[in-house]
């Protein structure tokens, strides 16, 4: 924008605004200030409404965005520039609002075993839907880091929710130190980029630097600038900590162990998939240029990352951290995806389509775990899960389900989302990274089926220690809503791993 | 720049002093005292033990990069570093608010702010 701008532009620029594109973030905003007036106004009994509000309200808007889904504003820039609307960008709109109607449902089961407020947790759960979704589709980096702060700002409350456990609160704490020192460094990244990128002595500078197009036609003209290289790995670690991708990692299995199950899920399935979304868009667009730089770095974090969580998961006892290191390795997939989409674009249909996979296992698994967990949501343990399948044949069903389709097992969804990215790997010729994933699935069967046989075996303790079963929370009861959404979830585990159908189609061939 | 400035206060009359002084403060001298905030506040954020030290530091980076954000602004020419200055500020706000609610919350339930203390979640 030159200096020189008067009042009377700006206002042109404010009319141009096109509002509807961003329609279901706005009307998620309403819903959320709807659920909190809600509390304020209506008298207590009927505050048990609140949830069902909620899930109905994201239900609506997320038909509204099905309906909808190839508006008007497809491969339109909007709002001078900011967004960028895109069939990424709707597909992930529908992944968010599907997240926050599960992790939603989730809180049903567990907020009510906690002495805690319920209308702010759905409240904040809204807000951040709304703002992963305008993530998804940002296309300038002030655009970019307040919506990104706005999740994360919604996460450090959401990890600590469970104020009355030193567990949540030491959760949150970590949360929050770590997840602030990765945004501080993404932010001296942006600077970096917008001070190399507006130098007039430079050629390719632009006046608009901190827009992504602009910025990419910068870095095309100076792919070997220093400053240029440093900020964007700068940026890219801020991200690889979303996702949770080796050396920015150690925060995962502390903070989801801490964080109640609802939350854990949302970090494990939302916070990851923006960053991939946005990995998507910076990695393989704008720092395109840069890819002689990037994709070493990023291919030995894939191997990294892949074969930490995998060996870090084998020694877990707590399920929380076990989902969190396994969760680690599911990144590591995802990748070896990101990368072979520099060579094989359609890869990114294949990323989607496993990040599709990943949030119905994770969500059936934790859906399971939320019926399990006692009031200590932090303590979870694989003894708790003994015999489950005979006490619980629905429940025990449901997490082999879950479990099978993360562990890659045929034919499940996790199975073809495994699938299609070794065989984009494959295409891309990264052989060393296909050797490494395979190694690290094959690792990770050991684990999910330990886990599975926890759960459909009695617990066996080594001879001569006390008989006695070992303590464990009572399981809860499955209510309607929750078990209509396990089948749903289960089901289309088993489902999407015999036919694709339209969906696989659109997504591997666009 | 900034030791031999120190040094030479120490051992050589004021006016010499003076005269070492850079004739401008240039974008370079903005950059390396942005670099160096954030070095300090990376460090700090790593290596202190005390909660509330450890979130001083990590204002410390966000202040870094808001610097290096207006002197590029300055220097480029362009508006929108100083325009990003203020969501820097309000997301720090921001943080801050959450940040101190949750230390709080801490404090009451452990009675301690020292990171090595807070223990509950070793397996």
């Amino acid at each position: 924008m030159p200096v020189a701008v008067t009042l009377s532009s700006l206002q042109e620029i404010a009319a141009s605004n096109q509002w509807a594109a961003i329609m279901p973030e706005l009307l998620l905003a309403g819903l959320a200030v709807l659920v909190l007036g809600f509390e304020l106004v209506v008298p207590k009994t009927y505050r048990a409404l609140i949830p069902a509000i909620a899930i109905s309200g994201l239900a609506i808007i997320l038909l509204g965005v099905g309906i909808h889904f190839h508006t008007t504003f497809l491969n339109d820039d909007t709002f001078d520039h900011l967004l960028h609307h895109s069939d990424g960008g709707q597909f992930m709109r529908v992944f968010f609002l599907l997240t926050a109607i599960l992790v939603c449902l989730l809180a049903t089961v567990t907020l009510e075993r906690q002495p805690v407020p319920k209308a702010e947790f759905y409240h904040l759960v809204i807000v951040i839907t709304a703002a992963l979704m305008l993530l998804a589709q940002s296309n300038h980096f002030v655009m970019f880091f307040v919506a990104l702060e706005t999740v994360t700002v919604g996460f450090y409350i959401l990890v600590s929710y469970f104020r009355t456990s030193a567990a949540s609160l030491e959760g949150g704490l970590k949360y929050l130190i770590l997840s602030a020192l990765s945004s501080a460094i993404l932010l001296f990244g942006i600077v970096l980029l917008y001070g190399v990128a507006g130098n007039r002595a430079l050629p390719g500078a632009t006046a608009d630097a901190m827009n992504f197009g602009a910025l990419r036609g910068f870095l095309a003209a100076n792919p070997d600038n220093f400053l240029a290289n440093v900020g964007a790995v700068l940026v890219l670690a801020g991200v690889a900590f979303k996702i949770g991708a080796v050396p920015f990692q150690f925060w995962i299995p502390d903070v989801y162990q801490g964080a109640p199950t609802p939350v854990t899920a949302f970090l494990a399935v939302g916070s990851k998939a923006a960053g991939f979304a946005v990995l998507l868009i910076l990695a393989l667009d704008v720092f395109r240029p840069l890819q002689a730089v990037l994709v070493p770095v990023l291919s030995v974090m894939a191997v990294a990352t892949i074969l930490f969580g995998n060996l870090a998961a084998l020694t877990q006892n707590n399920v929380k951290r076990l989902m969190g290191l396994s969760g680690v390795s599911h990144a590591g997939y995802l990748l070896v995806g990101v990368i072979a989409a520099y060579r094989e674009p359609l890869a990114v249909g294949a990323v989607y389509f496993y990040l599709l996979a990943y949030l119905l296992a994770s969500f059936a698994v934790f859906a399971v775990m939320a019926h399990v967990s006692g009031s200590d949501d932090a303590d979870q343990d694989l003894e708790h899960y003994a015999n489950l399948a005979r006490e619980r044949p629905f429940l025990g069903t449901v997490l082999a389900i879950g479990l099978g389709s993360l562990a890659g097992i045929p034919p499940l969804a996790g199975f073809m989302g495994k699938l299609l990215i070794f065989i984009f790997a494959f295409k891309a010729g990264l052989y060393g990274l296909l050797t490494a994933a395979v190694v690290g699935v094959v690792i990770s069967i050991y684990y999910y089926f330990g886990w599975i046989r926890a759960a459909f075996f009695p617990f066996r303790r080594a001879t001569g220690l006390a008989a006695s079963e070992p303590p464990r929370p009572v399981i809860t009861r499955v209510g309607f809503p929750v078990a209509a959404a396990m089948v749903l979830l289960a089901a289309g585990s088993v489902i999407l791993g015999f036919y694709q159908g339209p969906l696989g189609v659109w997504l591997v061939s666009r | 720049m900034i030791f031999s400035l120190s040094s030479s206060i120490f051992h050589f009359p004021l006016a010499l002093a003076v005269t070492s002084l850079p004739a401008e403060v240039g974008i370079n001298h903005y950059l390396l005292l942005s670099a160096l905030l954030f070095a300090i506040g990376f460090f700090g954020v790593l290596l202190r033990r005390n909660t509330l030290v450890v979130y001083l530091c990590l204002e410390l980076m966000l202040s870094a990069s808001t610097l290096a954000a207006v002197a590029f602004s300055r220097f480029n020419g362009t508006m929108d570093g100083n325009i990003f200055v203020f969501f820097i500020i309000t997301v720090a706000a921001a943080e801050v608010a959450v940040g101190l609610a949750i230390i709080v919350a801490l404090f009451r339930l452990r009675h301690t702010v020292q990171l090595e203390e807070l223990t509950a979640l070793k397996h």
